[in-house]
């Protein structure tokens, strides 16, 4: 068994701290080297059988350094081919995607039209794709099917949207009357809306992982910078009024991450369970980057200096796989309905 | 047994003990008792979790009965707890944390042996730490007091006044703090004492609170003596004692109060029902966000604890789970303030204790309590800033 702390140390060793946004191809073989694709993959499937929190951890770390590697999405549809026994070619398909060919998924609902007149025709956008340029498929699920879609398929168009947040990419993927291929169907029926809530909780956990490694280390380096800045004759650290936002800020990226790690080993946790994690994680991010920009005076407002990058990604962060309000109205839901007894 | 048969086990056993022997109509009870009325109520309550063995989980095992349980352990018991809704045991609390606190870690052996088994016995203790001029800056505190001589019997004698102490005017015993020495360091010249309340020369006055409660007193005492045997630690070396009273304060409690605050949710969701808000969206939404802040809560005081058993706890750790706790306890308040609209500004008969009065003005304005009690809000920020983030310290360089 790989504690998780041996993980958190492999992964600052491969991705130091000072070397923000890393080449994105050169991040994606180290990743593949260094196994991490099969973190969570069951031991039949050749993987490590290790728990969400692996997944995690790495997660974590990678967020510190805004990381640019397509790893999100690598470990949510490995993860999902894996669970997928309607596959024709399932062993086939993960050995291919742990040696590093890319599937990537949407990260945001899509309208989509489905005919069936004997073949399956998809048609419409699939918003937030992420990744999309170095995959060779994308995941979609619609109603009760999940299919893999080649992106050099035909009927099938990519374009990418430009984000503030230049640690990530991300696509549109437009079908215009792309016919599914049999041997390409991933689950039918019930089976999907397992798959779909698994996907779901591995996506929020993701998201509230890189949220709080983003937050940990913009805090560590805003703290760095208080202490280097010298101002009224003394380290701007030795301010009362900024000492006590640090700490505030300590104590809630402490707290939320506390729950980041009860949660990811928690059997029991529902879905919405990590929608709110991810709500409160990032929004925990984004209360940090607020803040640290803030501290870091003029500096912090340039593209020289990189406090403005996490910034970019908290806010991107917010928004993928669903709002902090979607969120909190159903965690409040969901408690409603447990205390309706 | 696997590990969760047995806490699934443990559950059913504290479910079906709290449901032979809660108190059920407490809360009604206890608004129309008087303050002597309230202190037997919560005796005897005290008195039956003890024959229960639920009083003392956290104790090491072999103090007492149902001590020694293991972190999983006691979140079930609070959890259930907080399920039956229990009253919470405001006056035995010192007594079971700060006071066994103190004596696990600080104590003699003799003192072990004659102190805890009294607490079960229903021994009462408070803590005389805060004086008007020594709140924040607790080191500075005046209280006197000189060794000497009396009818062949060695005591510190000791004059001054202490504030603030909960409950004092129920107490049998007090964790005192004194100064000693003047010389080097304020800190250096504190002592830890063991005081009897009954001793001649002390006196309690009640202070009425914000929400209209006598929870809080003022001490005199006035040559007071103390036998030099009810002495923690060294003479001069009472600050180190306090520390691990108040690291008890500000972590261990924790545990059993967030569960309690997370089981308490129940309370929101009923009101929002009341107002018949299901649907309103911006409603459900402060509710789930609460609940994840609850959760959080309970996830930063278990691991507090957790670390704390496992002996990597780190300096600022605890003031991360207080300060954590008491903010929550102020949005989970507020939001019940907020939905219980006008109702809650209607003086109410109000019930001891936080998160349990049945008001939500009362329990709003309680819960500053946990943003000033056992060092403030801004007291643990400059411990984290300074020792865990290792920002340097303001320079001392004003003159009165
Ligand atoms: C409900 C309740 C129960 C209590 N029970 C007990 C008890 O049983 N026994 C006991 O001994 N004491 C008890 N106390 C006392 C408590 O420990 C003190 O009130 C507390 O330490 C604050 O001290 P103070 O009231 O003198 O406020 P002050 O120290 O005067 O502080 C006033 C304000 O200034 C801020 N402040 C002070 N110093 C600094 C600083 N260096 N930097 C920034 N801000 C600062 C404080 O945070 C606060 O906001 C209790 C208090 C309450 C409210």
């Amino acid at each position: 068994m790989i504690e998780r702390a041996e993980l958190h140390d492999a992964a600052q060793k491969a991705f130091p701290a000072d070397q923000l946004r890393p080449d994105r191809k050169a991040s994606w073989d180290l990743i593949a080297e260094m196994g991490w694709l099969l973190l969570p993959l069951p031991e039949d499937a050749g993987g490590l059988g290790l728990g969400r929190d692996a997944a995690a951890a790495i997660h974590f770390e990678l967020g510190k350094v805004l990381s640019t590697a397509p790893l999100l999405t690598a470990l949510l549809t490995v993860q999902a081919l894996a669970a997928a026994d309607d596959l024709p070619d399932q062993a086939g398909w993960i050995e291919r995607l742990t040696a590093g060919e890319l599937v990537t998924v949407n990260l945001l609902p899509a309208d989509l039209e489905l005919t069936d007149s004997g073949s399956i025709r998809l048609s419409g956008t699939l918003p937030c794709t992420l990744d999309a340029d170095l995959a060779s498929h994308t995941l979609v699920v619609t109603g009760d099917l999940a299919v893999l879609v080649p992106l050099d398929g035909e009927g099938v168009a990519l374009a990418e949207r430009r984000l503030w947040d230049e640690s990530r990419r991300l696509f549109d993927v437009t079908l215009t009357n792309h016919t599914v291929a049999p041997e390409l169907v991933v689950a039918r029926g019930a089976k999907v809306q397992t798959l779909v809530a698994h996907l779901e909780s591995n996506l929020q956990l993701a998201l509230a992982a890189d949220s709080l490694g983003g937050a940990t280390a913009a805090l560590d380096m805003t703290v760095e910078y208080l202490k280097t800045r010298k101002q009224f004759d003394r380290p701007l650290a030795m301010f009362q009024s900024l000492k006590h936002r640090c700490a505030d800020l300590k104590v809630q990226v402490s707290a939320a991450e506390a729950l980041l790690w009860k949660r990811a080993a928690d059997e029991n946790a529902s879905s919405v369970d990590f929608g709110a994690l991810k709500a409160r994680a990032s929004d925990v991010y984004r209360i940090v980057a607020e803040e640290a920009i803030q501290l870091h005076g003029g500096i912090g407002l340039t593209e020289e200096h990189p406090i403005n990058l996490f910034m970019k990604r908290a806010m991107l962060n917010l928004q993928l796989g669903g709002s902090l309000d979607t969120w909190r109205e159903l965690a409040g839901r969901q408690a409603l309905e447990q205390y309706a007894a | 047994m696997s590990e969760d048969t047995h806490l699934e086990a443990l559950r059913g056993e504290v479910r079906a003990w709290l449901d032979a022997n809660a108190p059920k109509t407490w809360r009604e009870d206890y608004k129309a008792m008087n303050h002597a009325e309230f202190a037997d109520a919560q005796r005897t309550w005290f008195r039956t979790l003890v024959e229960g063995g639920y009083a003392a989980p956290h104790w090491p095992a072999g103090l007492a009965l149902g001590s020694g349980r293991s972190l999983a352990e006691q979140k079930v018991i609070y959890e259930e707890m907080a399920r039956a809704d229990t009253p919470r045991l405001l006056l035995s609390f010192v007594s079971t944390y700060h006071a066994a606190s103190t004596f696990l870690e600080c104590g003699t052996e003799e003192q072990k042996a004659r102190y805890l088994p009294a607490i079960l016995q229903g021994e009462t203790w408070c803590q005389g730490f805060s004086e008007p001029n020594a709140g924040s800056d607790l080191a500075s505190l005046k209280c006197k007091a000189e060794r000497q001589t009396r009818d062949g019997r060695e005591v510190y004698v000791v004059n001054g006044q202490k504030v603030w102490s909960t409950m004092a005017q129920y107490a049998d015993k007090c964790l005192l703090l004194v100064r000693t020495s003047s010389e080097g360091v304020k800190q250096a010249g504190i002592t830890f004492l063991l005081m009897d309340m009954k001793a001649k020369g002390v006196t309690v006055r009640p202070i009425e609170q914000i929400q209209g409660d006598e929870e809080f007193c003022e001490m005199f005492l006035d040559e007071v003596e103390i036998p030099v045997t009810d002495r923690v630690g060294a003479e001069n070396a009472g600050w180190a004692v306090s520390q691990a009273t108040l690291s008890s304060e500000r972590g261990l409690t924790l545990m059993e109060l967030t569960y309690k605050m997370r089981g308490a949710l129940a309370r929101i969701a009923e009101l929002i029902r009341k107002n018949g808000l299901e649907e309103d969206r911006g409603v459900l939404r402060d509710y789930g966000q609460l609940v994840t802040r609850c959760d959080e809560a309970c996830a930063i005081a278990d691991q507090f604890l957790q670390n704390r058993i496992d002996g990597i706890e780190r300096v600022g750790d605890a003031s991360v789970v207080k300060n954590t706790y008491s903010r929550v306890l102020r949005e989970y308040s507020l939001l019940g303030t907020r939905l219980g609209g006008i109702d809650e500004q209607y003086r109410a008969p109000i019930v001891y204790g936080d998160l349990t009065t049945g008001n939500w003005m009362a329990d709003f304005m309680n819960s500053y309590a946990w943003t000033i009690a056992g060092g403030s809000e801004e007291v643990q920020r400059n411990i984290l800033s300074e020792r865990m983030l290792e920002m340097p310290r303001e320079p001392k360089n004003w003159v009165l």
